[in-house]
Formats: C-alpha cells, sequence, structure tokens
C-alpha cells in the first residue's frame, strides 16, 4: 500500500470532523440564539442604556468579516487578558457573538412585523408587556423569523469552517490534510463539499418543517 | 359610570377632539353618530386607554383612565370590539376568547373554556370553536370579536363601528347579536354609521361633529323634527345617509 492510498480510515477522520464541525455549530447556535434573544427582549422593553449598548455592539459584530474577530479573539484577547486560550475557546465565543448579531437583527425585525392594532388590543384586554410578548408576539414572530433564521444557520454553518485555520480540527482541517498526504484535492474537497452540502441540507428541512408548523394557523382549511 | 368631562385631544394641528362631555349609565345604549373623521373612533379609544388626553378627563366607574395607575382598573370594567376585528392571528377562536380571562382574570383554562364555549354557542358559532381567524368570515370574525369582549365580563361593552367592514348580510347576523345584548341590558356605547339600527336599540343618540359634541338627545328626540332635525348639520347628515341606503 503506498503512503498517499486513501484508507477505511479516512472516513473515519472525516466523520470525527464533521462530528467537531456540527457541535461547535451546535453550542454556537444554542448560545447565540440566547443572547441574541436577550438583547432583542431588552430592545422590546425599551431598555435604556443596555438596549442601544447592545444595538451597537450588533451592529459592529455583524458588519466586520468573522475571520478578523477570530483573529482577534484568539491572538488578541490573551495579550490583552494576559491568559491562554485554546482554539476551541476562541472559536466558540467568535462564532457565537457573530451568530448573535444576526439573530438579535431577526429577531428584532420578527418582533416588529406583529402589527400595532394586535399590540393595542392586547393592553386593552389588560395584558401586561410580559404576558404579550409571550402570547401575543412571540408564537408570531417565530414564524416570521424561522426563513431568515434557516438561511443565516446555513450560512454559519459554513462559516465554522474558518476555525480551521486557528488548527480546530473540523471537517475542513481534517480535509486539508488529507489532501496534503493523498495529494488528490479534487477528490478530498468533492467529499469534503458533500458532506457539508448534506448537514446544510438537513438543517434546512428540519427548520422548513417547523416553520410549516408555525404556520398552520394561516393555512386556508375552508369554512 | 362612564364620565367624559372636557376631553381634548389633538394630532399635530389637528382637533380631534374638542371638549367632550359626555356620561353613560349603567343600563344605557348610547350611539355616537357622525361623518367619518368627526372623533368617533378616537372617542373611544380615548376611553379605553389608547391614546393620552390633552385636556379633561376620563373615568369608568370611578377609576381614572387618564391616571396610569389606574388604568389598568378602568380598563376592567369596559370591553372593546373593534371595526377590523383585531383577532390574534396564530390562536383558534377558543384560544382568542379565553387569552385575557386565562392570563388577566387568572380564571382556570378549563372554566374559562366553558365559558368561551358558550358565548360561542350564543352568537351560533359552536362549531367553530377550533377554527382560525383565516378560516372565519368576516362576520363570524366579528362575532367571535364580541365573545372576546364579552368573556370579560365588562359593564360597558365599547363599539367601534364593528359592522363597518362587512357586507349586509354579515352586518346582520352582527346587528342581530347586539340587538340581543341591547334587550339583555348590556351597557354599550356605539360608534355606528347603521342609523336605523341605532334608532332601534339606543336610548339616547350622540353626534360628533369635527370633535364637537352637537348633541346628546334621547333617541325620539334626536329624530323628531324639532329635536336634533333641528339642526340643519344633523337633518343634513340624516338625509345624506338615508339617500346612501
Amino acid at each position: 500500500m503506498r503512503y498517499t492510498d486513501f484508507t477505511v480510515h479516512d472516513i473515519l477522520l472525516l466523520l470525527q470532523g464533521a462530528g467537531v464541525s456540527v457541535a461547535l455549530f451546535a453550542a454556537t447556535t444554542a448560545i447565540g440564539l440566547m443572547i441574541g434573544l436577550t438583547w432583542a427582549v431588552l430592545r422590546y422593553y425599551r431598555t435604556p442604556v443596555l438596549a442601544p449598548f447592545f444595538a451597537a455592539m450588533a451592529e459592529l459584530l455583524k458588519n466586520s468579516p468573522v475571520l478578523v474577530q477570530l483573529f482577534l479573539v484568539f491572538f488578541g484577547l490573551p495579550v490583552l487578558l494576559e491568559t491562554d486560550i485554546t482554539p476551541v475557546q476562541a472559536a466558540v465565543i467568535t462564532l457565537s457573538g457573530n451568530t448573535a448579531a444576526f439573530i438579535y437583527v431577526i429577531a428584532v425585525s420578527a418582533i416588529e412585523s406583529i402589527g400595532r392594532e394586535q399590540l393595542e388590543t392586547a393592553r386593552v384586554f389588560g395584558l401586561s408587556r410580559w404576558q404579550i410578548l409571550r402570547k401575543v408576539v412571540a408564537p408570531q414572530a417565530a414564524a416570521f423569523g424561522l426563513g431568515p433564521l434557516t438561511g443565516l444557520l446555513v450560512n454559519q454553518l459554513q462559516v465554522t469552517s474558518l476555525i480551521s485555520v486557528i488548527g480546530v480540527l473540523d471537517l475542513t482541517k481534517v480535509g486539508a490534510i488529507l489532501n496534503l498526504r493523498t495529494l488528490k484535492p479534487f477528490i478530498v474537497w468533492t467529499v469534503v463539499g458533500l458532506l457539508y452540502y448534506l448537514m446544510a441540507k438537513l438543517i434546512a428541512t428540519t427548520c422548513a418543517r417547523l416553520e410549516t408548523r408555525l404556520r398552520a394557523h394561516s393555512q386556508w382549511k375552508g369554512l | 359610570m362612564i364620565e367624559i368631562e372636557g376631553v381634548g385631544k389633538s394630532f399635530g394641528q389637528t382637533k380631534v377632539l374638542d371638549g367632550v362631555n359626555l356620561r353613560v349609565a349603567p343600563g344605557e345604549v348610547v350611539s355616537i353618530l357622525g361623518a367619518s373623521g368627526s372623533g368617533k373612533s378616537t372617542l373611544i379609544r380615548c376611553i379605553n386607554g389608547l391614546e393620552k388626553l390633552d385636556n379633561g378627563s376620563i373615568s369608568i366607574d370611578g377609576f381614572r383612565v387618564d391616571d396610569p395607575k389606574q388604568l389598568q382598573q378602568a380598563r376592567r370594567c369596559s370591553g372593546t370590539v373593534f371595526q377590523l376585528f383585531h383577532l390574534y392571528p396564530h390562536m383558534t377562536a377558543l384560544q382568542n376568547i379565553t387569552l385575557a380571562p386565562v392570563e388577566v382574570l387568572k380564571v382556570p383554562r378549563r372554566e374559562a373554556e366553558d365559558a368561551a364555549r358558550e358565548l360561542l354557542a350564543s352568537v351560533g358559532l359552536s362549531e367553530r370553536a377550533e377554527a382560525y381567524p383565516a378560516q372565519l368570515s368576516g362576520g363570524q370574525r366579528q362575532r367571535v370579536g364580541i365573545c372576546r369582549a364579552l368573556a370579560m365580563k365588562p359593564r360597558y361593552l365599547l363599539l367601534d363601528e364593528v359592522t363597518s367592514a362587512l357586507d349586509p348580510e354579515m352586518t346582520a347576523e352582527v346587528l342581530d347579536i347586539l340587538a340581543k345584548l341591547a334587550a339583555a341590558g348590556t351597557t354599550m356605547l356605539f360608534v355606528t354609521h347603521e342609523i336605523d339600527f341605532a334608532r332601534q336599540i339606543s336610548s339616547r343618540i350622540v353626534f360628533l361633529e369635527q370633535g364637537r359634541l352637537l348633541a346628546d338627545l334621547p333617541t325620539a328626540e334626536f329624530f323628531a323634527a324639532d329635536g336634533g332635525l333641528a339642526h340643519p348639520r344633523i337633518a343634513q347628515f340624516l338625509s345624506k345617509m338615508k339617500k346612501d341606503h
């Protein structure tokens, strides 16, 4: 067997890389959702100081390249704080923040899509701002925001490939390693690309199903 | 008692309400007539606290609408039905009706649902409890809107042109229900363009013109030649509405 041949172990290596990509994607999506939605709720309550502060923060995060943010966190933060930071930590911090910024934007526009008259009606019936958010705004905003959210998540999955440059062993990094060993870039990158495609497709399908369920109320079922 | 005293409201340069005084006692049905833009809807929005007053005061059973601390209690006394229904589109008819009783009055869900089903039955919609607003006709939506207001057991029912978005047949559906409510002694403040109907059910009729009350008369007197009709603007309005019919 020649050194440059593919082996069965390469499949395991690829799956391992895919696992790292998925885990990072899932973790940063969960954290990003929590942070982004919290910022949006602060804005809904027109919280002084905090709401404008996080709006500016989201503005900064979504208008600068993720790779630059990653370098800032991985190389810059340790110098500033005089600590060590692992590639995985840097990746989680950067991607979570970036996802949060875009989720904030989606959540804000979703909340604002709810007609003023509905909010007024709920107020007239004596519902508190929190009750209105939970019962009237959130269910409809979720249905409204899921489309843009799907686009964002599919994109964020691809963005995880950037973390390979700071040495995280994700799918792209595994691809790079296999490519260097086998010197068959066309095959290696096709397989890696297909794996990303499958994962993205899975995200999109899941979201589409969920959206259909959330929009059940607007489906015409006849009088 | 709904007490409206010297209420004024402007949007920019436009005076929408100008020194309006009005009292509605329990058991009365008071219709508000007037051309579009005369301030009728704004008056309703002032009573349920959706607009800040520029002058004057409004209180419902002693609770001041213009005092933020009393607004919540004032709102509990009245129920509003809107011209464009304003049902929550993501909730079924039943959920639309039970939302406020469960969340605000803390009625147990079961109890609230039973009450809502009874209300739906009383307006002939028992079969449509699980339907979403998008699956209902305009008349059905407005009947759900009326049930939603009644579910809060309001002492006063505020009706803001509740049939203006409906065709004649659906209008009849809704007016039928309002006539029953009036006969049952429900207190209503009724903004409308349905003059004949207002004449049938109202104890009093109020006429608004450019934000001012031109007349506030018992129904018979309002339509009498030496009463409301003696006022040229009212006579003109009524004859115009008749012609449109």
